[in-house]
């Protein structure tokens, strides 16, 4: 058994216990042991990613042992850790967005200590989600991650980070708690049926989706506990309406918390998704998926109409997240092999896209300390590099063929059209309404007479051209070549599509 | 079932709700930290004749007069306790009506 | 000797850890009035000396139970005529107890509004008080439970007013002591109606005499208001609505230590008593580890879970206003009395289980809270959330334990809060108390609110531009603050030992 999965989740813990050791004033210390308590994870996953069997069904380099285990109560917790196609890619790109990030935080001068210990706790949430096949560790996982966000939030955010912090806290909080409810809910279903799934069996992600399992999970009651975990998970997303609490968490976070943000946590609502929901309730997914196309378009639409409509540069990236995030819901709801595809590529993607997006939001915050869209205005004579790479990720967001957007949100049209035909018909103008504010905004920022009070701005400097060269480079290398990633994720998701195909059949 | 004697129960228990009642009153009617107290002495008391009266004409043992003898015990360490701190009261305050203790509040 | 005398003695080797208690007090006594001189704390130590013996015969009569059988009827020793039980649950009890003097007795040593004069009766009033609880968990009649009741009480009437100069202090133990004396009044009243009804005192009698009556001679009415009236006795020491008026105002008066005490302690021993009372007189064994309501008329789970809803609602929304560190605490214990009756109501060994294992994890978060709120009175003066304002960044070890207090208290994995939350709410949804797990869950979203305040204070606001000039802690609070926080966090990952413990402990009433 392999341990390297639980070095990716548990280095960034250790790093965090060292840094806490070293006194406050060893700033270049503390900077060095995040680098490499990031960069270890980042390694481990590249060669995680490289070793992975693209053709294997099951979990790959699993590790499993017993956490507790009281045998009189019938309750087990495994610690359970795994991957496969879905939660692979996702564990690539926390390692590299979390990497960036300390490079990203780079100038952070308040509490360094405090900031890249979080940063570190937080990144070890992160991967514990992605990784565990446990219910109960899963969901450990998803809360470690609420303190550090809050504190990060909080500590070092703009002028309203106290009220962003706590309601990014509270809405969280609240979808986890449902979470939690659902997960007992599966436990007493195996207590009162211990021939179809043992009560000590009752957290294992693996054994739930098993097909006789899942067979057993019909009817209102568990389209009750569907509906529990998909607020749990919607939170995260952002689904409209519960999602309020992003655009204040976005502008307020500082920038490398945004692209953790963006990046990686709004991924798990759809990762949750994709390994809880829709596989082990394939029923209640089948039943619901209308719904969650509709959640999807409003998404879509509204986000981008609310983006266009934006004034602060970093809002307006936020809302265009929420814009995105709703073609991976349309793409689950559809359930084809191609929008399957689609949407957990566009997981990947966006994060991507949107961690560049916040990074260059960052760069131009930190020299002329504002984001607001009209005041900016012939930055391209002055910022020749920074509007070259703003180009690409403006592009790549707007979904430009050739770049890697383009593939995962075709894949999600194509793919549900025949399912949703005007669902999809509408959801395409959001992409006409992306190439609307993307464009719009980069004429008003780059275009026209340069103005006098940036004249002085310097163009990128060499620390940040690190955080965005290998993001762009990715954007462009997946636009042209995607099936790097999408063969990863081919299997399993067609597993996830069969479970649902044969429910709906099936019912 | 009806238990009735040359005296019956009931009568008692009449005497002991009468009892309770008024203390209850007592409470609720006086601001008088002592007044209170007195009012709670009533209250144990209503209990301890129901305890002896119940014990005498339904039980059969003794286990009632047992109880009521520990609750006259402990009402009168009770008061002993709420006196002395009547008296704190008295000296910080000059006054011991419960409207006029206001510090706490929330 | 007669065959009494010498069941009596019999029964006192069993009684040791109790008897060991009554002695340090007595010596307390005596070396206080003799005029000795005393170091500092020295009568401080000498109890803890106290409750460390006791917990020695304490834990030999646990490994004497185990040994005895592991099945809980074998176990179940009868001291005194029947009146005491020793059981696993009695003992695990009595251990927290002993937990609880210690600590209080550990926030009492740097404590600057206990003077050297009164140390002796501070320790004196202490001991009878945990004495008080051992009585109250181990009580199997109704007069036990009232002379536990009453001699946990009494002692703390006293020390609630300890600071007899401080206004507030003598306005707490004034008014504490009158809730006090209404409430066991009241209570006695009800039991004296039970008493009637059933002709016993003994909690499993009465059940007999219950479960006998097939057409019930008692109208179903009288039974239920005289088990409300009794509940008001010990609604009054878990601090459940309607019952809890006293709280706030008595946990900021009193000195802070012994707000400590009263959060935990009497909550505790109220919990035990509520079990053995609740579940062997008014419930009948279903089998498989379940009760049932004796009698169909009296639905007591009902009105209890209604009132653990409205415990946790409004103690959490009272939370949210304050502005004091005590109250705010008192308002949270309040809706953590809420959340433990929810393991009061399921009516299964489940329950009983959860209830065990949260109030291990307890003691520590709220003695961890009220560490801090000394440590706070003692190194910057304040007893208010304003005063904590930006010391995250001045001490952060006590600011982190705090913090780590407070999200164990909301309920935030990996913590130990977490973990005892979750089998609470593993045994009401057993019970398929949907909404009752609803508005728990929803209640402890709430609860968020007020401790991030605290935290939010700590650590969010008042930030200082570059380094901060950072506040001297002594030894004694960093140590302190290591050994409360080491278990709420070891309980979060690893926390298999206590389920066994408890669980074992929960194995009474015949289950």
């Amino acid at each position: 058994m392999s341990h390297i999965l639980s070095l990716i989740t548990f280095i960034p813990l250790l790093g965090m216990l060292v840094i806490l050791c070293l006194p406050r004033h060893q700033k270049d210390w503390i900077r060095f042991v995040s680098v490499f308590s990031t960069a270890l994870p980042l390694a481990l996953s590249i060669s995680l990613f490289l070793d992975f069997e693209n053709g294997s069904k099951g979990m790959q380099f699993v590790e499993n042992c017993d956490w507790i285990r009281i045998p009189d109560y019938k309750l087990r917790i495994q610690y359970k850790l795994g991957v496969d196609g879905v939660s692979m890619p996702l564990v690539l790109l926390t390692g590299i967005l979390s990497f960036l990030a300390v490079f990203a935080s780079w100038e952070t001068t308040k509490g360094v200590k405090a900031y890249f210990a979080l940063l570190l706790l937080l990144e070890t949430g992160m991967m514990g989600v992605f990784c565990s096949l446990d219910f109960f560790l899963f969901y450990v996982f998803w809360e470690v991650m609420l303190l550090p966000m809050y504190f990060l939030i909080g500590i070092w955010g703009g002028p309203r980070k106290e009220y962003a912090a706590i309601k990014f806290f509270l809405y969280t909080l609240f979808g986890s708690v449902l979470l939690l409810l659902a997960m007992l809910a599966f436990y007493f279903h195996a207590k009162e049926n211990p021939n179809v799934l043992d009560p000590m069996d009752a957290f294992d992600l693996v054994r739930l989706a098993d097909a006789n399992v899942r067979l057993t999970f019909t009817g209102l009651f568990w389209q009750v506990v569907f509906v529990a975990m998909f607020i749990g998970f919607a939170i995260k997303v952002p689904v409209f309406p519960f999602h309020t609490w992003l655009p204040d968490a976005h502008v307020e976070a500082p920038t490398a918390i945004s692209v953790i943000l963006a990046g990686v946590l709004l991924k798990m609502g759809v990762y949750g998704l994709l390994r809880l929901s829709l596989p082990i309730l394939p029923e209640a997914a089948a039943w619901f998926a209308p719904f969650m196309a509709a959640l999807g378009l409003i998404n879509i639409v509204y986000g981008a109409l609310v983006a266009m409509a934006q004034t602060d540069l970093k809002k307006m990236v936020a809302y265009s997240s929420v814009s995105h995030m709703g073609f991976c819901l349309v793409g689950m709801a559809a359930n084809t092999e191609a929008a399957m595809m689609g949407a957990a590529f566009q997981m990947f993607t966006h994060g991507l896209t949107s961690a560049m997006l916040f990074l260059l939001v960052g760069v131009i915050y930190d020299r002329a300390h504002h984001r607001v869209i009209k005041d900016f205005g012939g930055l391209a004579f002055q910022m020749p590099v920074y509007t070259g790479i703003t180009t690409l990720a403006f592009m790549a967001s707007l979904g430009l063929p050739g770049l890697c957007n383009f593939v995962s949100e075709a894949l999600v049209l194509l793919g549900s059209f025949d399912a949703y035909r005007t669902t999809t018909i509408i959801s395409a103008t959001g992409i006409i309404f992306g190439a609307g504010y993307f464009l719009w905004c980069f004429q008003r920022v780059f275009m026209g007479p340069a103005k006098e009070r940036y004249s002085m701005m310097p163009d990128v400097n060499g620390r940040e051209l690190f955080t965005l060269v290998p993001l762009g480079a990715l954007v462009v290398f997946l636009g042209v070549w995607p099936r790097a990633m999408l063969d990863t994720m081919t299997v399993s998701l067609k597993n996830v599509q069969d479970a649902v195909a044969s429910a709906t059949r099936g019912g | 079932m009806s238990l009735l004697d040359a005296y019956p129960l009931q009568h008692y228990l009449l005497v002991s709700a009468a009892l309770f009642a008024l203390g209850i009153f007592t409470l609720v009617a006086r601001k008088n930290a002592v007044a209170m107290l007195m009012g709670v002495e009533l209250i144990l008391n209503s209990a301890n004749l129901n305890f002896v009266a119940f014990s005498r004409y339904t039980v059969g043992n003794f286990s009632g007069h047992l109880f009521a003898i520990f609750v006259i015990l402990l009402a009168a360490a009770e008061a002993a306790v709420a006196l002395g701190i009547v008296i704190g009261i008295f000296q910080n305050y000059g006054d011991v009506d419960a409207d006029a203790l206001d510090g706490l509040k929330g | 000797m007669s065959p009494t005398a010498l069941a009596l003695v019999q029964d006192l080797r069993l009684f040791l850890p109790e008897v060991i208690l009554v002695l340090t007090t007595l010596l307390v006594i005596v070396l206080d009035v003799t005029p000795v001189r005393k170091s500092h704390r020295a009568l401080l130590y000498l109890t803890f000396c106290g409750l460390l013996l006791s917990g020695i015969y304490l834990l030999r009569h646990y490994v004497d139970l185990r040994e005895s059988g592991g099945r809980a009827s074998s176990s179940n020793v009868l001291l005194f005529g029947n009146s005491i039980a020793l059981d696993p649950f009695a003992v695990y009890f009595k251990g927290l107890f002993l937990l609880v003097g210690l600590l209080t007795g550990v926030l009492s040593i740097r404590y600057k509004k206990l003077n050297p004069a009164g140390e002796g009766e501070y320790c004196v009033l202490l001991l009878c008080s945990t004495l008080g609880l051992f009585l109250m968990v181990g009580s199997r009649t109704l007069l036990m439970a009232y002379l536990g009741l009453e001699l946990v009480s009494i002692p703390s009437f006293v020390l609630a007013g300890f600071q007899r100069d401080s206004r507030l202090s003598n306005e707490a133990a004034l008014k504490y002591t009158i809730y006090g004396a209404i409430a066991s009044g009241i209570m006695l009243y009800g039991m004296s109606l039970l008493f009637g009804l059933a002709g016993s005192l003994d909690f499993a009698a009465i059940r007999h005499a219950l479960e006998g009556q097939t057409e019930l001679r008692a109208s179903p009415l009288l039974l239920s208001v005289s088990m409300l009236m009794i509940l008001a006795g010990f609604g009054y020491k878990i601090a459940c609505v309607p019952f809890h008026m006293w709280c706030p105002d008595v946990y900021e008066g009193a000195p802070t230590p012994i707000t400590a005490f009263l959060s935990v302690g009497p909550k505790a021993a109220g919990f035990g008593v509520i079990l053995r009372f609740f579940y062997q007189s008014l419930s009948t064994h279903s089998g498989g580890g379940d009760w049932t309501p004796i009698v169909d008329q009296l639905q007591w789970p009902i009105v209890l879970s209604v009132l653990s809803v409205a415990t946790m609602t409004v103690g959490n929304l009272a939370a949210v206003a304050q502005t004091s560190l005590k109250r705010l605490m008192a308002y949270s214990s309040i809706a953590h009395a809420g959340y433990l009756l929810m393991g009061v109501v399921v009516l299964s060994k489940d329950g009983i289980f959860a209830i065990l294992f949260y109030l291990a994890v307890y003691v520590f978060m709220n003695f961890g809270a009220f560490l801090f709120v000394v440590f706070l009175h003692d190194l910057v003066g304040s007893e208010d959330i304003e005063g904590c304002r930006g010391l995250g960044w001045r001490a952060p070890f006590p600011c982190i334990a705090m913090a780590i207090c407070l999200f164990s208290l909301t309920g935030l994995p990996p913590l130990g809060g977490f973990i005892g939350k979750f089998y609470l709410f593993l045994g009401v949804i057993g019970r398929e108390l949907y909404w009752l797990a609803i508005l728990g869950v929803l209640n402890s979203v709430v609860s968020l609110v007020y401790y991030a305040r605290v935290v939010k204070a700590m650590f969010l606001e008042n930030i200082p531009r570059g380094e901060a000039e950072p506040l001297p802690v002594p030894f004694f609070y960093s140590a302190a603050f290591a050994v409360l926080v080491a278990p709420i966090l070891l309980l979060g990952v690893y926390w298999a030992p206590l389920v066994k413990l408890a669980r074992y402990s929960s194995s009474i009433f015949g289950a």
